[in-house]
């Protein structure tokens, strides 16, 4: 099976961009690509070639479901697991991004203790 | 019928002319069949004598015989007309003579002339009329035959002259007689006293009544001057220094008072008291007529008295009547010339004008100069009015009374218009001035009232027992757009536009709070919004019914209270609450997380002495979470954006989760928490927002237990619904923390949050969740021995679900 290595993060807010790459560096000894916009990781996603991408839905410019979109065209969802980590999101639009093929939503404030194995989860239910 | 035995073909006399009317004219002088009079007998003695005749006759001739009503010489009284000497002489103008009837074919067989008394000669002279009629004839009769002399001739028709003056005496005397006695008839059966006098005043006759009246006989009356034996002097003196000035003329107090308003063509009635026989006093109205004789020679004088006793006595009877009225009872004769007068008034106008009717006898004016100044034309204003619309008179006004000072009276009184164009006043007035004080008082408070309602911030509505609005201070008139209108109830809320604090559903006018408490319901702080000025207005009401003193139903009022403000303040609190919550939660979540990364040792060895510090950053920064996540929980509540997933699930494992979530937070506190009974039953709930609630519960019990002890998670059934228990063995809840467990920011004591730690929301957050999910949530305690948090929700048997 293949290890969840590469993980593209997209999140605006400095501090938390840190702490969330630490915590997946750290503990999960994942290789962490943070972008602070959607235009930055729709620039980088394809040199990165990420196994999971983390990403927040209030974004500045682009948010996280039209960032889903344009990736879409990118790079193959399919095979590239897509979770949101997002303080505030509707049930409408949790239904939205399951048809977009979000495999999984994490609410903020996450414990970032926690995180690494929550993205591992995901990981083996799509893999394993 | 008796017919002469005569030759009736050339005898039969010839009837007069107009005789129906000489008929009539003889009867009128009612003398036929009358008895013998001296005076009749005079004149038929004369004519013998003078006409030297035997008979002589006053022959009177009506429709079938000749009657004497005097006769010499002859014993018969009448004979039948037919063989009448008479009934020829009343056919002409003179005297008619027949000097020897056995010469004379008229006579010659008459049975007078052949038989008794065997007449030979006639003469007879008619007798005439006034009015032209020949009644009858006085005549001569002898048994020789003979003529008269001239002189003879002249002396009967002279005598026949004097026997009709004698008629006509007669007949004047008749009348008199009749006309006396019908007099005497009248005067006996007057129910006056009448008595007549002579010019001097010396009583000439009395009638009965009078003598009943007065206790004299007439025999005692008559020939004493009047005045002397029944009027007293007093009244006497007292009346003729009245009339001498009246009349500029000095009078004597005697009979001369009674007759001297008479000579000034002044025909007057006065009262008298008049002494009765007994000594007691006889009220009297009196009358005086002159007697005048046809040359207009005074002849006397009537006097007539009427009995005033049965008017005294209900004059009495009336005063008693008008001392029991409160005011005073009057009569007012008001003439269009302006003069007036009261013919009655009650003693009770002491205490409305401070006067005695006495006073009031004989002009108005007194009353009017009591009467306060500033009222007077608006009182003669109002009389006159009244006088000439004859319309029923009611005004109050003021009087300055001599004893009681300025005081207010209400007067009524009913106008009768008499026929001299004159008006009678029958009324009363009464001494209002209590009445008036209280009323004034009364407007005095309700001005004050008024003035209250509307200098308040508050609208105040009213409305009667029959849901009539009543009232709207003009902070209601404000605020609902418009006045009342006679709406029915039914059109409240679109008319003056009630809406639920919503500001989008109208008010059902069932739920109007006003109707509510006209229905009996006491109506607290209940939320509705008015868009009758277009922005709309968020307004607590409080509503309550009104009831009289004796407990009746009278309406019910509304009192609305303006939180319009309030609620702005609030939503800005909130939002702001929301914002910088939503604010803090992303560099919180950093901090948290950076310190547990770091806590965790993923960067490495935390040095020993560092230990102690970071735990504390990070206990804080989690409770700082926990805050916030509540105070979002809390906004989203409010603004009724918590999404609640329901679905029906057993309840159990609800439970078992809860604590083992909480089972660490527990242990920290050293207390153990235990899964009591759990029936097998399934809710409709949201599982996350379940968790919510039972957390906030276990941890409030454990942070409030004593190390050592247990807290019990246990579930009970009743009656469809299950309770969901969290027993404790803390120190309980205070009496006065009762009533705001369930408040936001709630804590039994300020330091408790310090102390203790949590937000203060947890409990308002989970009356809110519970409710939310169709349960309710409470909570039993005693200071001292523990608390009990419970919820109930809706439940189901688990068999049925889960066959």
């Amino acid at each position: 099976m293949k290890q969840l290595k590469r993980i593209l993060h997209v999140e605006d807010v400095p501090s938390i961009q840190v702490v969330t790459r630490i915590a997946l560096e750290k503990i999960g000894g994942f290789e962490v690509l943070s972008c602070p916009s959607g235009q930055a990781a729709l620039e980088q996603v394809q040199a990165f070639a990420p196994d999971l991408i983390l990403l927040d839905v209030m974004l500045p410019q682009m948010d996280g479901i039209e960032l889903v979109r344009q990736l879409g065209q990118l790079i193959d969802l399919q095979q590239i697991p897509v979770v949101f980590l997002t303080g505030h999101l509707q049930p409408e639009r949790l239904h939205e991004l399951r048809q977009l093929g979000v495999r999984q939503v994490l609410s903020k404030p996450f414990d970032p203790l926690q995180l690494a194995a929550q993205l591992q989860q995901v990981w083996e239910a799509e893999h394993g | 019928m008796e017919l002469p035995q005569a030759n009736p073909a050339s005898t039969l006399p010839m009837t007069p002319v107009r005789e129906l009317s000489r008929l009539a004219a003889l009867l009128r002088y009612e003398i036929l069949d009358t008895p013998e009079e001296s005076a009749f007998d005079d004149f038929t003695e004369l004519a013998a004598r003078l006409c030297e005749t035997p008979i002589a006759l006053i022959s009177l001739v009506d429709d079938r015989r000749q009657w004497f009503k005097s006769r010499v010489g002859l014993e018969v009284s009448e004979t039948p007309r037919e063989i009448s000497f008479c009934t020829y002489t009343i056919l002409g103008e003179e005297i008619f003579e027949v000097p020897d009837a056995l010469q004379d074919p008229r006579f010659c067989h008459n049975p007078l002339v052949v038989g008794d008394p065997h007449i030979r000669f006639y003469a007879g002279t008619p007798l005439t009329s006034p009015d032209g009629y020949n009644l009858g004839t006085l005549c001569v009769i002898d048994r020789e035959p003979r003529r008269l002399s001239a002189e003879q001739r002249d002396t009967l028709e002279r005598l026949g002259r004097q026997v009709i003056r004698l008629f006509e005496q007669h007949l004047l005397a008749h009348r008199y007689a009749e006309q006396a006695a019908l007099q005497q008839a009248m005067l006996d059966s007057a129910s006056s006293a009448v008595l007549v006098t002579r010019p001097d005043g010396v009583v000439t006759s009395v009638n009965p009544t009078a003598e009943r009246m007065l206790g004299h006989s007439e025999q005692e009356l008559v020939g004493h001057q009047l005045t002397s034996a029944l009027f007293r002097r007093e009244a006497l003196q007292r009346r003729a220094t009245l009339l001498a000035n009246e009349l500029q003329t000095p009078i004597e107090p005697d009979f001369a008072v009674l007759t001297a308003p008479l000579h000034r063509g002044r025909r007057e009635m006065s009262e008298w008291r008049l002494r009765h026989r007994s000594g007691a006093d006889v009220p009297v109205l009196v009358g005086v007529t002159a007697i005048h004789d046809e040359q207009e020679e005074l002849r006397g004088y009537l006097v007539n008295a009427y009995d005033l006793a049965y008017q005294e006595q209900l004059q009495l009877r009336l005063q008693q009547i008008a001392a029991q009225v409160p005011g005073m009872l009057f009569q007012f004769h008001w003439r269009p010339d302006g003069a007036s007068c009261f013919p009655y008034v009650s003693e009770g106008v002491e205490q409305i004008y401070g006067l005695s009717p006495g006073q009031l006898a004989g002009s108005f004016a007194p009353i009017i100069a009591r009467v306060y100044a500033l009222d007077r034309s608006a009182l003669l204003g109002s009389i006159r009015e009244a006088a000439a619309e004859l319309a029923p008179w009611h005004i109050e006004h003021r009087v300055e009374h001599p004893r009681k000072g300025l005081i207010w009276v209400e007067a009524r009184a009913t106008p009768l218009q008499q026929v001299d164009g004159s008006v009678l006043w029958h009324g009363f007035v009464t001494d209002i001035t209590v009445r008036k004080a209280e009323q004034l008082e009364l407007e005095r408070q309700q001005e004050m009232n008024r003035r209250l309602l509307e200098a308040l911030s508050e609208a105040v509505i009213a409305c009667d027992a029959d849901g009539c609005l009543t009232l709207f201070n003009e902070k209601a008139k404000q605020w609902h757009g418009t006045d009342v209108a006679p709406v029915p109830p039914d059109e409240w809320p679109t008319r003056y536009q009630l809406y639920h604090p919503d500001g989008v559903t109208p008010l059902r006018p069932e739920e109007i709070p006003l109707l509510r408490a006209l229905h009996g319901e006491h109506v607290c702080d209940h939320e509705m919004v008015l868009l009758g000025q277009g922005e709309p207005r968020h307004v607590l009401s409080n509503a309550d019914p009104l009831y009289t003193s004796d407990g009746q139903p009278m309406g019910a009022v509304a009192v609305l209270h303006d939180i319009t403000e309030r609620k702005r303040i609030e939503r800005l609190q909130r939002e702001f609450i929301s914002t910088v919550s939503h604010e803090l939660r992303t560099p919180l979540t950093s901090i948290t997380g950076a310190l547990g990364l770091i806590c965790s040792n993923v960067m490495g060895e935390v040095p020993e002495a560092m230990h102690e510090l970071l735990d504390i950053a990070q206990q804080n920064s989690q409770r700082l979470n926990a805050l916030i996540d509540d105070l979002l929980d809390m906004d989203k509540l409010h603004a009724g954006k918590m999404r609640f997933a329901l679905l029906r699930q057993p309840l159990q494992p609800q439970l078992e989760l809860a604590l083992r979530s909480n089972r660490n937070y527990a242990e920290q506190h050293g207390v153990v928490l235990q899964l009591g009974a759990c029936p097998a039953v399934t809710v409709e709930i949201d599982a996350m927002r379940l968790q919510q609630v039972l957390s906030n519960l276990l941890s409030n019990a454990a942070k409030f237990s004593p190390a050592g002890e247990q807290v019990e998670l246990s579930a009970t059934l009743s009656d469809g619904r299950v309770r969901i228990s969290v027993r404790d063995r803390g120190p309980g809840i205070s009496a006065d923390f009762r009533e705001r467990v369930f408040q936001k920011f709630a804590q039994a004591d300020s330091s408790d949050s310090r102390q203790q730690g949590g937000t203060g929301l947890g409990l308002a957050i989970s009356k809110e969740l519970i409710e939310r999910m169709g349960g309710q949530i409470g909570f039993e305690s005693e200071p001292g021995h523990g608390a009990c948090f419970w919820f109930e929700l809706p439940s189901e048997g688990l068999a049925k679900e889960s066959p």
